[in-house]
């Protein structure tokens, strides 16, 4: 499925740009008081956006994205057998400005904002797959427990970013792309252990300090926007 | 035991597109021995001068002996320096009106035979069972160790299990520690329970030296430590238990 959706895009890119050699050839158009609502899809996941022109050049987005992804058995515990899930679940609502800064260049976009992530949640779950012996003693999954590791960036992250081709569609539809990342706060963590795991919040300290870098979230989005 | 990322899709989607730390780096995984939630630390000595005395095996027996294991979850029952800590398995708990029993049976060459009724109750899980052995013939009565010291400042030991091949494994044991002052020749003498590697105690005093140990699936595992503040953290080599996860 995911795969799928990889070839998808340059797919989606030729038939966007299609779209934009039209625009470009209309490069004088002014976005003031223009209206559209979009469908946006990509590393953001899938979501919706308002825009509306506030000045020749600028534009205003407000949006909403959601990530509801999982994986199953994304790793392995060498001499524990075990099943695990990886999933990231994040929901943003986003507010950015569009600024064309060339009259020449309408498809050229700087883009900035800021986003409040509702949610912002990586979690592992790392549960043992069948029984498991502690010396001549069989333990049941339930006895040994599962091990929860999450990490959370809810909160308000910063963007900065460039778009490609024109933020308003001239007639009806358009296609422009987002490239940019989210800056985003550093993140909690939580390990939640049962069972003989119940110790690993120990290691609560060691997963912040390898995760506290990780707060830029990339953004390459495509937007199929409709003109109000 | 070592985590493996299959895929790179959790790091993608995790940002790690600008970060050099894997997400798992460093992480150990941590597993408690607190498997055996009823248990008893039986030690046994020469009833005239509280020795150890040579080559004495001990039997555990009764109704209840199936469910019975040693502390590392093994049936054997093996005692390393006169002690070994037995406990019930998890299939088995005791209630207010069904204790459980056992009974174990302590046999050397030289000595009469002792035996020991054990009692597991509900309201206690941890017990200490001090078996005096007499030797054959002998009209000594025995003799009555005095408590260690006591004093004014508690002290905090954080025992952390590990393993030599294993770096990325960390145990918290549960188990009964004997200490004594490290080169008095004494006889161990019983310190406490290590509750998932945690020990508080008033034995220790400031400035002295302690060696501690404690029996794990036939095997001694000891550490020492000087003692000059309020809380250790020490590093306990569990040897051959470590295959027992």
């Amino acid at each position: 499925m995911y795969r799928k959706f990889v070839f998808l895009i340059p797919l989606l890119i030729l038939l966007g740009a299609g779209h934009v050699a039209a625009q470009i050839n209309n490069s004088g158009d002014l976005i003031l008081h223009q209206q559209s609502v979009k469908l946006n899809l990509g590393s953001q996941g899938i979501g919706a956006e308002y825009a509306y022109g506030i000045d020749k050049k600028v534009a205003l987005r407000l949006g909403i994205n959601v990530i509801p992804v999982s994986v199953n058995d994304a790793f392995d515990i060498a001499d524990f057998n075990s099943t695990s899930k990886v999933s990231a679940k994040f929901t943003n609502i986003h507010l950015l400005a569009d600024y064309t800064p060339f009259k020449s260049a309408p498809a050229f976009r700087l883009v900035g904002g800021a986003a409040y992530f509702v949610r912002g949640r990586g979690s592992m779950q790392v549960q043992p797959k069948d029984n498991y012996t502690y010396g001549d003693i069989v333990l049941t999954p339930d006895q040994v427990g599962y091990l929860n590791l999450d990490v959370d960036w809810k909160g308000i992250a910063p963007y900065a970013g460039i778009g490609l081709f024109k933020v308003m569609p001239k007639r009806h539809f358009n296609v422009n792309v987002d490239l940019g990342t989210y800056y985003l706060k550093e993140p909690d963590v939580k390990i939640v252990g049962t069972g003989i795991l119940k110790g690993n919040n120990t290691q609560e300290g060691q997963l912040k300090d390898n995760v506290k870098d990780y707060r830029w979230l990339p953004v390459f989005q495509l937007n199929f926007s409709y003109k109000l | 035991m070592k985590i493996y990322i299959k895929s790179c899709f959790f790091a993608i989607l995790l940002l790690s597109v600008f970060s050099c730390k894997k997400p798992t780096e460093n992480i150990k995984l941590v597993v408690d021995t607190d498997i055996l939630k009823y248990t008893a630390f039986i030690r046994v000595t020469d009833a005239a001068n509280g020795t150890l005395p040579a080559n004495a095996k001990i039997t555990i027996s009764g109704a209840a002996a199936d469910n019975i294991y040693e502390i590392s979850g093994k049936k054997n029952f093996n005692l390393v320096q006169g002690v070994v800590t037995i406990g019930l398995g998890p299939a088995l708990t005791p209630t207010a009106s069904n204790p459980v029993t056992c009974t174990a049976t302590i046999t050397a060459n030289g000595y009469t035979t002792a035996t020991r009724t054990i009692t597991f109750t509900a309201d206690k899980s941890q017990q200490i069972i001090n078996i005096q052995v007499a030797k054959v013939g002998s009209t000594t009565p025995p003799i009555v160790v005095p408590d260690p010291p006591v004093y004014p400042t508690p002290v905090v030991l954080n025992f952390i299990g590990t393993c030599r091949n294993r770096s990325d494994f960390e145990i918290r044991p549960s188990v009964y520690i004997m200490f004594r002052e490290t080169g008095s020749n004494q006889p161990y003498q019983y310190l406490g329970y290590m509750d998932k590697g945690v020990l508080n105690t008033t034995t220790l005093g400031q400035g002295k030296t302690y060696d501690f140990q404690t029996s794990f699936n036939g095997e001694n595992l000891s550490v020492t430590q000087k003692i000059e503040q309020a809380s250790y953290s020490l590093t306990l080599d569990m040897g051959n238990a470590c295959s027992n996860f």
